[in-house]
């Protein structure tokens, strides 16, 4: 079963007891439309209500037809919000009437709607992902080619590409109900116009009803029924802790490209996961040529990396020039035993020049499969941003070429004419290595032909007259070529690794600085500053207190507006990005990032850009990341630091009380002290022999008062600490009735001890102490002339000490009799502070005994304490009970 | 001339509370503030027989001074609070004689300065015999007599009877008592000692359960009784 001790245990646990909160999906899956997924999902909803769950129906399409509509005919159906759109008033599911009517079951239709612009969130499973975590069971409905992992699959086959898709995630936890038809049934029906198309739509969607298609959507709906079957059944079999790894292990590692062509990959490798039930990781492989690519490719590399995350993948960004061999280096450090690359079809010229990565993969891998998604996609050149050289590099390059052909007129004579080309290369290898390739191409042209034409006869004319000048003029070019891509390679190697040190220097200074701030202002104020100035944004920090958001760190943005602190509120709530640019919430100006730590999450940062620019640009999303960490942790050091101040004042105080009462306890002991012993040097006799006594005894008691605030005091702070030694009890026992005779004939102590009890392992003096008590507390409730009875026996390993009384004895209800200040019945009139059988508990549960408390045969109380006698090692030096 | 009693304590209102004490019953005394005035009164020509000891003083650690008035001839008794337990320790072992725990009571009090004025009095007769309350031990004879009775002891028993009676009335620490006995490797074995008093209680005491010779100080040691020193 689970044990929750465990790290990996725990971890289940607390994923188990979430999904206990969160509602149950069911979704009806059909291979197309009309295959009657609402009607089945209404009919459901008649039994469940008649079942007497409180059902109700969010969104339901009956598409004009009356069979269907007749089923609504029962149910409670919510009605729609409107949302205004560019004039237009359009019906949308309202989510805020569903989250506050929260009802058992909630029917929402056609889960891959996508919503009005300006509601909350922009598609409607969205609003059933909210309504799920908020704890609301949900049926819907879909159509197999809206699933985003099958997205490129049904589009291969039917031509028809879906725009509205659900991620996969969403089916994790469903059950899935399939709505089947036989294709030729689904298409009898069509040609009974029983099933409804938008006209818009009907073209494109007769496409997809052919028997072919047909049986294929349905076979890949059956399948993915089945697959989510299976995964409903691991889940179970977690939580009853039968099961509760992956399946040996597997790990599957997915090379995520720019361009078009990886999200198909990343599908792919979705799919494989699946069926693997493995984790699987998207890694994007960051080379010189891959950071110089174009923005708009940048964007949709971002794309595809979130298409990864929302898929259920974590991320991942290596720096390395080599495609191949770091997919596969992380490959191992991920132990992934699957990899997934996707590649283009290239001409063999193109792979023979550039390489191919999967060859080199599939060269590489050991050990693990290496799956090749092949790619639809055209030939993508490999997009990087073309070294253009300027016209003035170009100059400069022909220059070069110009100086060295001056100066080889001047050196002429001392040269040997063999040697002039390979002066001429001179020129042309440094403009290849200084300048840029093209650069050194003009270098090498202008070359040969300055060979050709000074150097060469018939000098002064461009006229080849041997296969020699052909051959120079190759040599030149090949040189310029070599040279030059090796220069630019090495200059893209150093840019990237400058752009590394850079992103890595912005992030050690920011961390420096978070480091020494005090205080949730200055924070805010600089992380703003800096990531502001950092990713060229306007920064701010929100944060709850009270309920009530707070902005800080920019003095331009002093508060938030309603639609801001939606999307703030959804941020902290849910831990994820919220707002512009994302997928909840957009209408919002800023993009918060939720500030996630230990201790929870302490506020959001919000981000904007004045332009209409994309709020994170591509390149930075990495850094913002790192970004958004640190000035987390630098909250939770600040909350943390601001908790260990707190705690230092309380010890603070805790050691002033301490003293003051020390202090306190002395002052008044030394006056004490004298009243003491001045009352006790007045004979008790004459006129006043009654007033001397009774001064006498006040002031005794007072001294026990004082005492006992002492004990107490110590025992509140802790500062019990027992002087162990091995113990006579008769000792305690003698010296507890001679110090109680000090206090004068009125007390009568009668002892009767087993003087062959073994030693106890404890402290005299605490004993002592509890003695004491135990036996002034008798004291004050033995009527008078009665003896206190004090006994000490063994039997059973245990010493027992027991205080017996004649006086009322003790309540039924005993409880709290060893509490501070419980006085028992009669005790206000006899005095004392309440503290002493609190003191004695204490003390005796400080050395491992216990105190009980009870009523004496014939009347009278009895409180026992029980100690364990010495044994072991304390018995070593031959005590015998001789 | 000599006197009595040293009294040193920095509380006037004490002062005058023990010089009371010691005026009813004749005894006489002089007073220091602090322990600078102690120790020269003590070396004065009114040298006191006991020093009555408040620890708090104002310029010192009343325990400081303890060796050097103990070094002086002078019986120490220690005026100290109720759960200074290590400190009476500390100061018995220094070479103090007694201590007294305040708020005390007068007649204890003086109880105790007799028996130590006794103690400085009684010179030694017979260095090999020593008397106590009911009781006598002859080291010369190896004889214990309780009330006239002799009473057979074991050599351990012997050696620790001796130790206690060396001055009755006189605390003496655990530690001084199992180094004395046993050696000073057993400082520590206090079980030994828990031992050896139980059975030397059966053998001198009328009744082992009510001990009335030798008195236990919890935490801190036994005492032997004193010739009347426990009248009341």
């Amino acid at each position: 079963m689970i044990d929750p001790t465990s790290d990996r245990d725990a971890e289940r646990f607390l994923r188990i007891a979430k999904m206990a909160e969160r509602g149950r999906l069911t979704v009806y899956l059909g291979a197309a439309p009309g295959v009657g997924k609402t009607f089945r999902m209404l009919q459901d909803a008649a039994r469940r209500l008649a079942e007497g769950v409180d059902v109700v129906v969010g969104v339901a399409e009956t598409h004009g037809r009356s069979e269907t509509a007749a089923l609504l005919e029962p149910l409670e159906v919510l009605s729609r919000c409107v949302i205004d759109h560019a004039g237009h008033a359009l019906d949308e599911f309202d989510i805020d009437a569903a989250l506050a009517r929260r009802p058992g079951l909630i029917l929402v239709d056609e889960l891959a709607h996508s919503n009005a612009p300006g509601s909350r969130h922009p598609k409607r499973w969205q609003d059933v992902a909210e309504l799920i975590v908020a704890g609301v069971n949900v049926a819907t409905t879909i159509n197999i080619q809206h699933i985003e992992s099958l997205n490129d699959v049904v589009a291969g086959f039917t031509h028809v590409r879906v725009r509205e898709t659900v991620p996969d995630s969403i089916f994790d936890h469903a059950e899935l109900i399939l709505v089947d038809l036989p294709p030729e049934a689904l298409i009898e029906r069509l040609e009974a116009g029983k099933v409804y198309l938008p006209e818009t739509a009907e073209r494109a969607l007769a496409n997809f009803f052919t028997p072919l298609k047909l049986a294929a959507l349905r076979e890949m709906a059956l399948r993915f029924a089945a697959h989510s079957v299976d995964r409903r059944l691991s889940d179970e079999l977690e939580i009853s802790g039968e099961k509760s790894d992956f399946v040996a292990g597997e790990r599957l590692i997915v090379a995520v490209s720019a361009g078009r062509g990886g999200a198909p990959v990343v599908r792919h490798a979705k799919r494989l996961a699946d069926l693997l039930h493995a984790p699987w990781t998207a890694v994007v492989i960051e080379s010189a040529s891959a950071r110089a690519v174009r923005g708009s490719q940048r964007e949709q590399l971002a794309d595809n990396l979130a298409l990864a995350a929302s898929l259920g993948a974590s991320l991942m960004t290596v720096a390395a020039d080599d495609i191949g061999a770091a997919l596969v280096d992380q490959a191992r450090q991920l132990r992934a035993s699957q990899i997934v690359i996707g590649k283009s079809r290239r001409t063999r010229w193109f792979e023979w020049r550039h390489g191919s990565v999967a060859q080199s993969v599939i060269r590489k891998a050991r050990g693990a499969a290496v799956h090749v998604v092949p790619l639809d996609e055209a030939d993508e050149k490999p997009d990087k941003r073309r070294e253009v050289s300027t016209v003035s590099e170009n100059s400069v390059a022909v220059l070069l070429v110009a100086i060295t052909v001056g100066i080889l007129h001047l050196v002429r004579p001392w040269i040997p004419p063999g040697a002039i080309d390979l002066v001429l290369l001179l020129p042309v290898i440094i403009a290849a290595t200084r300048l840029r390739l093209r650069a050194g191409l003009w270098a090498a042209m202008a070359a040969a032909l300055s060979y050709n034409f000074f150097f060469t006869e018939p000098y002064h004319t461009l006229f080849i007259h041997s296969p020699a000048q052909i051959v120079t003029f190759a040599v030149l070019a090949v040189v310029a070529i070599v040279i030059g891509g090796l220069a630019g390679k090495v200059r893209r190697q150093a840019e990237t690794s400058a752009g590394v040190a850079r992103l890595n220097a912005s992030l050690a200074r920011f961390a420096g600085l978070m480091g020494g701030l005090s205080g949730r202002d200055e924070t805010a104020r600089v992380a703003c500053r800096e990531i502001g100035g950092l990713l060229d944004l306007e920064a701010i920090i929100v944060s709850l207190e009270d309920n009530r958001t707070v902005v800080r760190g920019n003095d331009a943005y002093g508060r938030i507006d309603v639609v801001d602190e939606a999307a703030f509120r959804w941020a902290i709530e849910n831990g994820v990005a919220t707002g512009r640019d994302t997928g909840t919430l957009n209408a919002s100006d800023w993009q918060f990032h939720p500030l996630k730590t230990s201790l929870g999450t302490m506020g959001a940062l919000g981000l904007a850009r004045p332009s209409q620019e994309r709020v994170i640009r591509p390149d930075d999303a990495v850094m913002l990341a790192s970004l958004v960490d640190q000035t987390a942790l630098a909250h939770e050091r600040i909350v943390l630091e601001g908790q260990a101040r707190q705690v230092d004042a309380l010890h603070e105080r805790d050691r002033l009380r301490g003293a003051l009462l020390g202090s306190i306890a002395h002052d008044l002991r030394t006056p004490l002290t004298a009243v003491i012993a001045a009352t006790e040097a007045i004979p008790v006799d004459g006129d006043y022999a009654e007033e001397v006594r009774i001064a006498r005894a006040e002031s005794r008691r007072l001294q026990r008062f004082l005492n006992d605030l002492l004990e107490a005091s110590r025992i509140e702070h802790g500062t019990i600490e027992p002087r162990w030694e091995s113990v006579d009890m008769t000792d305690i026992v003698t010296s507890v009735v001679r110090d109680l005779r000090q206090d004068g004939p009125e007390a009568r102590v009668s002892t009767r001890i087993d003087s062959d009890c073994p030693f106890v392992f404890s402290d005299p003096l605490l004993l002592r102490h509890v003695l004491i008590n135990l036996v002034d507390n008798a004291l004050k409730f033995s009527p008078a002339g009665s003896p206190v009875d004090l006994e000490l026996d063994y039997s059973e390993g245990r010493a027992l000490c027991r205080v017996l009384d004649r006086g009322p004895g003790l309540p039924e209800d005993m409880e709290g009799l060893f509490e501070r200040f419980h006085r028992l019945e009669g005790g206000d009139r006899v005095g004392g502070s309440g503290l002493g059988l609190w003191i004695a508990k204490n003390f005796v549960e400080a050395v491992g005994g216990t105190i009980t408390a009870g009523n004496r045969e014939g009347g009278g109380a009895a409180f026992a304490v029980s100690l364990p006698v010495a044994t072991g090692q304390e018995t070593d030096h031959g005590l015998s009970h001789a | 001339m000599h006197s009595d009693v040293l009294i040193i304590d920095d509380e006037p209102a004490i002062r005058r509370l023990l010089v009371g004490a010691l005026d009813r019953v004749g005894l006489s005394h002089i007073e220091a503030a602090s322990a600078g005035e102690a120790l020269r009164l003590a070396a004065g020509p009114q040298a006191p027989a006991v020093a009555l000891l408040d620890l708090g003083l104002p310029d010192r650690d009343g325990l400081e001074i303890v060796p050097q008035l103990a070094a002086m001839g002078i019986a120490i008794i220690v005026l100290t609070a109720r759960d200074a337990t290590e400190e009476k320790v500390t100061a018995l072992d220094l070479g103090a004689d007694d201590f007294v725990t305040k708020p005390f009571d007068s007649a204890e009090l003086l109880a105790r300065v007799r028996s130590a004025l006794r103690r400085k009095a009684g010179a030694i007769v017979d260095p090999l015999r020593r008397e106590f309350e009911g009781g006598s031990i002859d080291r010369a004879k190896h004889a214990v007599l309780i009330e006239g009775t002799r009473v057979a002891l074991t050599p351990r028993e012997f050696e620790l009877l001796w130790a206690l009676s060396e001055r009755p009335g006189r605390v003496m620490t655990h530690t001084v008592l199992l180094e004395t006995v046993w050696g000073p490797a057993h400082r520590g074995d206090l079980d030994y000692l828990r031992v050896a008093i139980r059975s030397l209680r059966k053998k001198i005491e009328r009744d082992a359960s009510h001990p009335r010779l030798v008195m236990n100080e919890p935490g801190i040691g036994y005492r032997l009784a004193n010739l009347s020193s426990q009248s009341d």
